[in-house]
């Protein structure tokens, strides 16, 4: 019982950090079609961001999501002007090509500036605390509570704000956008700057965790893309459920199989992936459609 | 269905635009390719590497150049080049980087035998990219000496060209593990990434558990880049085991230390490979590093010494003003496999591949990096391993007793008491 209460715990942690992971790549996707395969880089490098407020200025990676936040916004509208704006509504092979130039161009740029030594962000409070029996991970818990912070108001944002709404529209229909006086690549510029802004935390928050180097991005690329497919695109509702879905299957699977447990855990993202596209292709919840079929 | 066919469409596509960009030729890094002797009249050996400059290897992959370098600045600036009879041969070393995948890996080993001409092969690392890069100077009866993979599977092929200057991944756990059981350790649990060289260790670990007393309550295997290992430590916290033992690479171990603290899962000691004897580790996990025990190729504390490089402390102080950093044992022996094909070069006095390969095969040499002496089957059997503890932010010998600097701290304390 312990263990199984344990599990579902760890389970539901872990899925709390893929669900705000996520957000960022499926947002993108269901905004302007774009596949962002340099998700984890960026990922990555809101690690190395943390990492180095903490090593410079004894910044906790939490705290630094305060200054995190703005410039990756930065960042991302920024890049979004200059490179993604030219591709957004051309072929998809477009985006994949220039993604994909980006994360290894950028996972290079972070090998020749930090070198590939591992690095990690040693908190004094990453231990644990017990209560009712369960274990849980301080560090783990405050991403959770932080994750979900953020899903809330990112939501918000969609549902209630001005902005929010001209970006749902322009997800919706760009054309009607359009009509209706959305300037698109403004709400382009401004969704991937807050997908970018959201997806660097994400690797912040990770950064006590995790070992931080430059090729630690690929995964959790591929990750993002189960779980989109799971929770379908741009759906925060969605990517929660997917992360949940993703993270107690894999804590599930490694604590009740012996021996291999950990290696099955992994490949049950595939194995999800496959069953999801062939049983229910549009997702589990509406999907991975675009809501308007003209905006593919 | 539509949309099924799309999106599969544009995996599929995805997928062909890695692999085309992982089949386009990579440029060659540090030394330029070059086959021909040169201009002045200088004789040359060609030595080539295909050895990780990125990749899930990078951070060992350096260690592994860094040493080869070391040894080619050597040979070249202060020793003179190679002796082959009356001559003296200058070296020069063509490196490219294997990106941390197998079939680059051999991919540019057929490379430099078959376009850049070189007369010796030196190993990647990782008895991963080993596997598959020993298996091509093989087909083309080339010598590669190595440093940088251990596990038992890359000796088992019977293969005439493949010699390993490092002790073989079996004996990893060996001095720890009788350490911990004279210490008064009754059981054991061992988790190890699913790859040759922590699934040799993990065997070896096993081994040595049966002959020292030790009951194993539980082995757990992870795969390659695994990012999280709770559900591996929360199901070893149940089974409350005296001894941890982690096979696998750096990040691997950082993982460990993390997860074990974060689930208070308390065993008595905690017996890391690669991770805890590269001081990197300390510098970025801090303190909770401590007690943590690591099986160690070399340190520059050991008793060793040679006509070349001087004692291990020597060695380790060259290294140091050359590159910066103090060595790792995965560099020392990646300098001690270039000294070991050197030394056999000069013992058969010719660059002849069948003298050089009975040269070797009759080896039998004291190195800074220690003993070096090859089986029939290309591994190093005459080195001992030895085991170091992490005590109070520092990296200290403690077995085998005869090269020991500090008493091992047993039992380690649980976390929320340290």
């Amino acid at each position: 019982m312990d263990q199984l209460l344990q599990a579902l715990v760890s389970g539901i942690l872990l899925g709390g950090f893929y669900a705000v992971m996520v957000l960022g790549f499926s947002v993108i996707w269901g905004v302007m079609g774009v596949i962002n395969l340099a998700h984890g880089e960026f990922l990555m490098i809101g690690a190395y961001m943390a990492w180095g407020l903490f090593r410079l200025f004894g910044m906790d990676p939490f705290a630094s999501l305060v200054l995190i936040l703005p410039l990756m916004f930065l960042v991302g509208y920024l890049l979004q002007i200059v490179l993604i704006n030219r591709i957004v509504e051309r072929p998809h092979l477009m985006t994949l090509l220039v993604t994909f130039g980006v994360s290894i161009a950028l996972a290079n740029l972070f090998k020749i500036q930090f070198t590939s030594d591992p690095r990690n962000v040693a908190v004094a409070y990453n231990g644990s605390v017990q209560l009712a029996g369960v274990t849980f991970p301080i560090v783990k818990t405050i991403i959770f509570g932080a994750a979900m912070l953020i899903m809330v108001c990112l939501h918000l944002f969609l549902q209630r704000t001005r902005l929010g709404k001209s970006i749902r529209a322009a997800a919706q229909n760009k054309t009607a956008a359009r009509i209706v006086g959305v300037d698109i690549n403004r709400v382009y510029a401004i969704t991937a700057g807050i997908c970018i802004a959201l997806t660097a935390a994400a690797g912040a928050m990770l950064s006590p965790t995790q070992a931080i180097f430059p090729f630690m991005g690929p995964p959790f690329t591929l990750k993002a893309v189960t779980i989109t497919a799971l929770g379908g695109l741009g759906r925060i509702p969605g990517a929660l459920m997917g992360g949940m879905v993703l993270g107690v299957t894999e804590i599930f699977v490694s604590t009740y199989v012996p021996g291999i447990g950990t290696n099955l855990g992994v490949a049950t993202s595939f194995v999800l992936l496959v069953l999801i596209l062939v049983v229910r292709p549009q997702g589990l919840m509406g999907g991975l459609r675009p809501i308007d079929a003209e905006a593919e | 269905m539509r949309h099924i066919l799309k999106f599969v469409s544009l995996l599929l596509v995805a997928s062909l635009v890695l692999t085309a960009c992982a089949l386009a030729p990579p440029a060659p890094v540090d030394e330029p390719a070059a086959a021909a002797p040169s201009a002045d009249g200088e004789k040359i050996i060609y030595l080539g590497a295909a050895v990780s400059e990125t990749g899930r290897f990078s951070r060992e992959g350096k260690d592994t150049r860094q040493g080869y370098g070391l040894w080619l600045d050597w040979v070249n600036n202060e020793y003179g080049g190679i002796k082959v009879g009356d001559d003296r041969y200058k070296v020069e070393l063509i490196m490219y980087d294997d990106e941390g995948d197998p079939d680059t890996a051999a991919r540019l080993v057929e490379k430099l035998i078959n376009e850049d001409r070189v007369d010796f092969l030196l190993g990647p690392y990782s008895s991963f990219l080993t596997q598959s890069a020993s298996a091509i100077a093989e087909k083309y009866g080339k010598i590669m000496i190595e440093g940088n993979g251990a596990a038992q599977p890359l000796f088992e092929r019977g293969f005439q060209n493949l010699f390993a200057v490092l002790t073989p991944a079996l004996n990893y756990t060996r001095s720890a593990l009788q350490l911990l059981s004279e210490r008064g350790a009754k059981t054991v649990v061992i988790a190890y990434e699913d790859t040759a060289f922590p699934t040799s260790v993990a065997d070896g670990a096993q081994q040595w558990a049966a002959e020292f007393g030790l009951e194993v309550l539980g082995v757990e295997t992870y795969p390659v880049n695994v990012a999280d290992v709770s559900g591996i430590m929360s199901k070893f916290k149940e089974l409350e085991p005296d001894i941890f033992v982690g096979g696998g690479h750096f990040n691997d171990a950082v993982l460990f230390i993390r997860a074990a603290k974060e689930l208070d899962f308390n065993p008595k000691a905690m017996v890391i490979t690669v991770g805890p004897s590269n001081p990197k580790l300390i510098e970025e996990v801090g303190a909770d590093t401590e007690y943590v025990i690591g099986p160690t190729q070399w340190e520059a504390s050991m008793s060793y010494a040679d006509g070349y490089f001087g004692t291990a402390a020597e060695y380790a102080a060259r290294y140091e003003d050359f590159w910066g950093e103090p060595p790792t044992y995965q560099a020392a022996e990646s300098t001690a496999t270039a000294l070991a094909l050197h030394i056999a070069i000069e013992e058969a006095a010719s660059l002849d591949t069948d003298a050089v390969r009975t040269a070797l095969r009759n080896l039998d040499v004291v190195t800074f990096y220690g003993p070096i002496n090859f089986d029939e089957k290309g591994r190093n059997a005459a080195k001992p391993m030895g085991a170091i503890q992490i005590q109070n932010g520092e990296i200290l010998v403690v077995a085998p007793t005869n090269a020991a600097v500090a008493e091992l701290n047993y039992p380690a304390p649980p976390w929320k008491d340290r």
